[in-house]
């Protein structure tokens, strides 16, 4: 264990939201910084602290220009406090490409990453000035199903790594489905991510063809008035029950046994919720909160204050009925079994207006686990069986990968599978 | 990177042996021992398949002269079996009397500043790798050596990379 949760940026003066909550200094400095507008009334106290132009430009430097180490024991990108700004790229290997060539493709893609990692750009970098901000950028790879198959690497396929099954909600769409290869890519700058997707892309073209690309956005980590997890675009507070510290990464995203490659890996799915917001818009705010199961001001759950109590599912009103229905997400989600928990890390998605008016917009639900059966097959089955949020979100894309460890300088990703 | 990396450590410590061979002879050279540039982020524009007369690549990197001196690169040569017989040649990017970007050998090779470095680059300085008798595919490596006007050499392994990898 040689990284904490929170990977640290390396910028002095720029640190994770973690690190930020744990220095009340940093919390002056942001709000002086003129950011405070994202956390709304709530840092006025500190706004008192009169904000200067150089001081901005400062700061400004500092987010854009703060690293996070690509290599390590895991890879980056996961344990990474979410970015603002991410796109999950898949690829479908060409039939061609042999196991040698997977070999080059990763150790080009490392080569590639550690050097955008590091605000560097990449060997064959036509544009190399966009690689000068890299705002924390991170990427990431994974193996989907296909990519084992295709190379005959089939007995090196870890035993909780499996396709999803078919939900009775699913309206699943090629074009944001399946692949061989995925990338993710997250930065505090979308200039940031949307060059480094290029570049990356760019390099596994040679070897494989993209399936699909799918990019998000949340709200930016500094200005924050607490640690307030993040909102989707129906206004929710989504994500609460993540895990933080080092010892619950252990247990619920990093693989210790299985197979050798996989060690210090995890497996990623990613699923696109398209949102329904003509329906939603139907609802008053009670419903919305039954719905959820928790408030909207600060998603507390309905049997709580703040947004880190544990719901109370067998809290009731006089009547007798349940304060957090049935049909509640937060009961459909919530486990007291440890083995069902895992990381979420989503994204936000706005691709225009649809000709109803109505926004082209929904979540990348993108989560962590060790173990895609034991982990989140039974969450997600409880969902799909009975959750009212299903009347209004629509999963209409889904992928499993398994992602390898991280690698040392002079090491590419995935060499214990590859090499 | 690797590699071309360890070419340079390797091109140092033959210095530094030089000079702890001279400091145990007990007499001081008349010269200093030249320096050897360095050579950092070495790739060549891959050659996925060989073509009629579009047999020919060129490689890039950063050169770097931590002498007190200018080093001038003059020559290189392939050491990459069975790649080419043709003799290598140290080229520029210039515009010609029509307009045209067109490629020629550089007057008296590329100028590394004292104390400086000096980038090849796609559309500028490369070196030129002529009628290749074999494929560069992408993620492969080539293997050349480097040679600087004070009679020094270095050892360099680029890897192939591509630019444009897009269909049409
Ligand atoms: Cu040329």
């Amino acid at each position: 264990m040689t990284q904490t949760p929170a990977e640290e940026s390396e910028t002095p003066g720029v640190v994770s939201r973690r690190g930020f909550l744990a220095s009340a200094g940093v919390v002056s400095s942001y709000v002086a910084a003129g950011v405070a507008g994202f956390a709304g009334g709530a840092l006025t106290v500190n706004a008192a602290q009169a904000s200067t132009p150089e001081k901005e430009a400062q700061l400004r430097a500092g987010q854009q220009s703060a690293t996070i180490p690509f290599y390590g024991e895991y890879q980056a990108g996961i344990m990474t406090p979410l970015q603002s700004y991410g796109t999950y790229m898949a690829f479908t290997l060409n039939p061609s490409t042999t196991l040698s060539q997977a070999r080059s493709m990763m150790q080009l893609l490392t080569d590639d990453a550690a050097r955008l990692g590091k605000g560097k750009p990449t060997l064959p970098d036509g544009e190399p000035y966009l690689a000068t901000e890299p705002a924390r950028l991170t990427s990431t790879f994974g193996f989907g199903p296909g990519f084992f198959t295709k190379l005959g690497l089939q007995g090196s396929i870890p035993a909780g790594f499996t396709e999803l099954p078919s939900f009775s909600i699913d309206k699943l769409q090629p074009e944001f489905s399946g692949g061989d290869l995925v990338i993710h890519v997250g930065a505090d700058n979308p200039l940031t991510v949307a060059h480094a997707a290029r570049q990356l892309s760019r390099t596994a073209h040679t070897f494989a063809e993209p399936a699909w690309s799918q990019s998000g956005f949340n709200r930016p980590q500094y200005g924050v008035a607490s640690d307030q997890t993040g909102r989707n675009l129906f206004g929710q507070v989504d994500g609460t029950v993540n895990p933080r510290s080092a010892k619950e990464f252990d247990s619920q995203v990093w693989a210790t046994s299985g197979p050798q490659w996989f060690r210090d890996g995890t497996c990623l799915v990613v699923r696109r919720i398209q949102m329904d917001f003509a329906g939603w818009d139907k609802l008053d705010d009670t419903k919305k909160e039954t719905a959820m199961g928790r408030n909207l001001h600060n998603g507390a759950p309905l049997t709580g204050t703040k947004e880190f109590d544990t719901p109370d599912l067998k809290a009731t009103y006089e009547n007798g009925m349940p304060v957090i229905a049935s049909f509640a997400h937060v009961r459909r989600a919530k486990t007291d079994n440890p083995a069902e928990k895992f990381l979420r890390r989503p994204l936000n998605y706005e691709d225009g207006l649809l000709p109803s008016g109505e926004p082209n917009a929904g979540l990348i639900f993108a989560a962590y686990m060790t173990d895609i059966q034991k982990q989140f097959v039974p969450v997600q089955q409880r969902l799909a069986d009975l959750d009212l949020m299903n009347t209004w979100t629509t999963p209409i894309g889904s992928a499993v990968f398994a992602l390898p460890p991280g690698c040392q300088p002079g090491g590419y990703i995935g060499e214990g599978l590859l090499g | 990177m690797k590699n071309s990396t360890s070419a340079t450590k390797r091109g140092l410590s033959l210095v530094a042996v030089a000079i702890a061979a001279l400091a145990l002879g007990g007499c001081a050279p008349a010269t200093p021992e030249p320096v050897t540039p360095t050579a950092s982020d070495v790739w060549i524009k891959a050659v996925p398949e060989l073509m009629d007369g579009m047999a020919m690549t060129g490689v890039f990197m950063t050169l770097e002269n931590p002498s007190d001196e200018d080093i001038v690169l003059v020559g290189a040569t392939n050491t990459t079996e069975g790649l080419t017989e043709t003799p290598m040649e140290i080229h520029e990017v210039v515009k010609n009397d029509a307009g045209e970007m067109v490629m020629q050998m550089v007057e008296g090779g590329i100028v590394i500043p004292a104390k400086g470095s000096v980038t090849l680059k796609p559309g500028g300085y490369h070196v030129m790798y002529w009628d290749l008798l074999k494929p560069i595919p992408v993620g492969s490596h080539v293997t050349l050596t480097l040679e600087f006007s004070n009679d020094t050499t270095l050892d360099v392994d680029a890897v192939a990379r591509d630019i444009s990898t897009y269909a049409g």
